[in-house]
């Protein structure tokens, strides 16, 4: 039998009669807190004014055919500052979001993706677990990018990385050489890589990164990553003249 | 025939009629029963009236100015209408008051007798009103309101979290009334934004079945109620009101996030519906008027004619025919004046 769904407390420190099933660990403090970070971000006032839970969200969004995922709860939890309920999502629920924003076209002109952009942010930037899981099955693709400035690479084509790939991509990265081969020439049949990015894009890439902060969130998911990452950077910059 | 048109009700309703009879030529007599004019505005202390969040008293006072200042139109206060006798252009109706009792001669009859809130108490003892001190009424939340003294009764301290459920004695089989008593999903949104204006730390939620807030209630109350004042809506409505720790818990489903829910609160709103007010109850005995199942005045037609009654020379207006806001009530009772002065002019009905 399914676990009973967590009853809603609309909490408030001391104030719930019956604890919410999941993150009873974490500090009631602690939750107000991130969500005081989420509601600070300058782009958050543009992002909800109020829900009249329509569903209209839920419906426009691919993610919600597939995941147990609804855009309007976010919005509604966030409407209603039920500090347990945001903390819940901003560690389960946002990581089912595409960020596609078709849930932009909500008519109280709300964006539920970018209130999940915040969620992600502020949960990243304080280095929640899961966040580091969910983004964990990312690594080579941020790495590729990073690195190469070029998109997804055939050579990422990995069971073990993409589950939700489905079965087929087992047999398709076991052989991969050879089925880059079936491919028309102008592919070059490569494997590691989409094309070549010339180095000053690479070079104003790698600044943009680094200024932007982009690279320490990089440090807050995965520290090894970041050192890897950090080493061709600083190459590529040095051999530009920059110094960072 | 008489060109005198009675006018039984002093409210929103029963004054609009008055001023509007009067102002074209017609004299006009105002039997109240409570000890002043104004209605359930002003016996019921109504702080901002909704839509329009402009002061109760003042918007009474003036409505009541522009029928009283009228040299034609008389009003009896603690007065009633005890009886009534001959047909339209020749009504005798009987006025009783303090004991003493006298007939006047009446052309036409403009029924204004409105509504009472549904009482919580009535078939069983819903949400706990007569229970807990801190579960009160919308009509108890206006007198609080209107004096900016919004506060927990029990404790006489300002609320942390307040609750307003709605559809309290309305869209109710088991209790009767089946219908939408209107106005309420607009009132509660309206004092939660009071309560968060007079009390800015407290959490105010409304706990809907629909939210009614037709034409402009929904972009001048709802939207502002939700987005400048933080008023949350949940849609679910709460099945009982508990007492644990001294404090409130209310325990109901929160639909929309699938999930029952047990808050606690310090202060609960019971959004009362609308009844037939034991005078309309009364009144449409008295005059022969046939009433609805829920004893609501009915009228000729359900659209094209909304004032005027079955019993010729006698009109209804306000909420003594059904839930009504005070545009609704104004709008009526204009009508119900108007009609019922072209009725003794011309001596027949004006046809729907």
């Amino acid at each position: 039998m399914a676990a009973a769904a967590p009853v809603t407390t609309f909490a408030t420190a001391g104030g719930a009669t019956l604890s919410p099933d999941h993150y009873v660990d974490v500090a009631y403090e602690e939750k107000l807190r991130l969500w005081d970070e989420v509601k600070a971000d300058p782009r958050f006032p543009d992002y909800l004014y109020g829900c009249y839970e329509c569903g209209i969200c839920v419906a426009a969004c691919p993610s919600a055919k597939f995941y147990n995922f609804s855009p309007r709860k976010i919005a509604q939890a966030a409407a209603r500052e039920d500090v347990e309920l945001i903390f819940e999502q901003m560690n389960d629920d946002v990581w089912n979001c595409s960020q596609c924003f078709s849930c932009n076209r909500c008519p109280r002109q709300n964006s539920p993706g970018g209130l999940i952009t915040i969620l992600r942010e502020v949960a990243v930037n304080n280095g929640l677990a899961s966040s580091k899981a969910a983004l964990e099955g990312y690594t080579r693709i941020v790495y590729k990018i990073m690195t190469t400035g070029t998109q997804v690479s055939p050579d990422m084509l990995q069971a073990d990385a993409f589950p939700d790939w489905g079965p087929g991509v087992m047999e398709v990265s076991d052989n991969l050489e050879l089925w880059r081969k079936a491919l028309p020439p102008e592919t070059l049949h490569t494997t590691s890589m989409s094309w070549q990015v010339d180095d000053k894009t690479l070079t104003e890439l790698y600044l943009i990164w680094h200024y932007t902060g982009v690279m320490d969130l990089i440090a807050e998911v995965d520290e090894g990553l970041h050192m890897i990452i950090l080493d061709v950077m600083e190459e590529t910059l040095e051999e530009a003249g920059f110094e960072i | 025939m008489s060109d005198r048109i009675v006018v039984i009700g002093g409210g929103p309703a029963g004054l609009e009629a008055a001023a509007m009879a009067g102002r074209l030529g017609a004299p006009v007599l105002i039997v109240e029963k409570r000890s002043h004019l104004g209605g359930a505005p002003i016996a019921e202390s109504y702080a901002a009236l909704t839509h329009g969040l402009q002061s109760a008293e003042e918007l009474m006072g003036k409505m009541m100015a522009a029928a009283t200042d009228l040299d034609r139109v008389e009003v009896r206060t603690e007065s009633e209408v005890v009886a009534m006798s001959g047909t339209g252009g020749n009504f005798t109706v009987t006025i009783s008051s303090n004991g003493s009792e006298e007939t006047v001669d009446a052309g036409a009859i403009v029924l204004a007798t409105g509504f009472q809130h549904f009482d919580p108490g009535r078939e069983t003892q819903q949400y706990g009103y007569y229970e807990f001190p801190d579960v009160i009424t919308i009509q108890d939340a206006e007198g609080m309101l209107k004096e900016e003294t919004f506060v927990t009764p029990s404790t006489g301290k300002p609320p942390e979290r307040v609750a307003f459920i709605q559809c309290v004695g309305s869209r109710d089989r088991q209790i009767g009334n089946e219908y939408c008593s209107k106005v309420c999903c607009g009132i509660s949104s309206k004092q939660a934004i009071e309560v968060r204006q007079q009390v800015p730390d407290a959490r105010v939620f409304i706990f809907y079945i629909d939210m009614r807030m037709y034409g402009y209630w929904e972009n001048e109350i709802y939207w502002p109620a939700q987005e400048q004042h933080r008023v949350n809506y949940v849609k679910g409505i709460v099945t009982e009101v508990l007492a644990k720790n001294g404090r409130l818990i209310i325990r109901g489903e929160d639909t929309t996030m699938g999930r029952p829910m047990e808050v606690p609160m310090d202060v609960v709103v019971l959004a009362v519906g609308m009844e037939p007010s034991p005078g309309t109850r009364h009144m449409a005995d008295i005059l022969g008027i046939a009433t609805n199942k829920y004893g609501f005045v009915e009228t000729v037609h359900d659209v094209l004619d909304t004032v005027t009654t079955a019993v010729a020379g006698v009109y209804v207006c306000g909420s003594a025919t059904g839930p009504a806001d005070l545009d609704d009530t104004i709008s009526s009772a204009g009508s119900a004046g108007a009609k019922a002065v072209a009725y003794l002019r011309s001596g027949a009905e004006v046809p729907a």
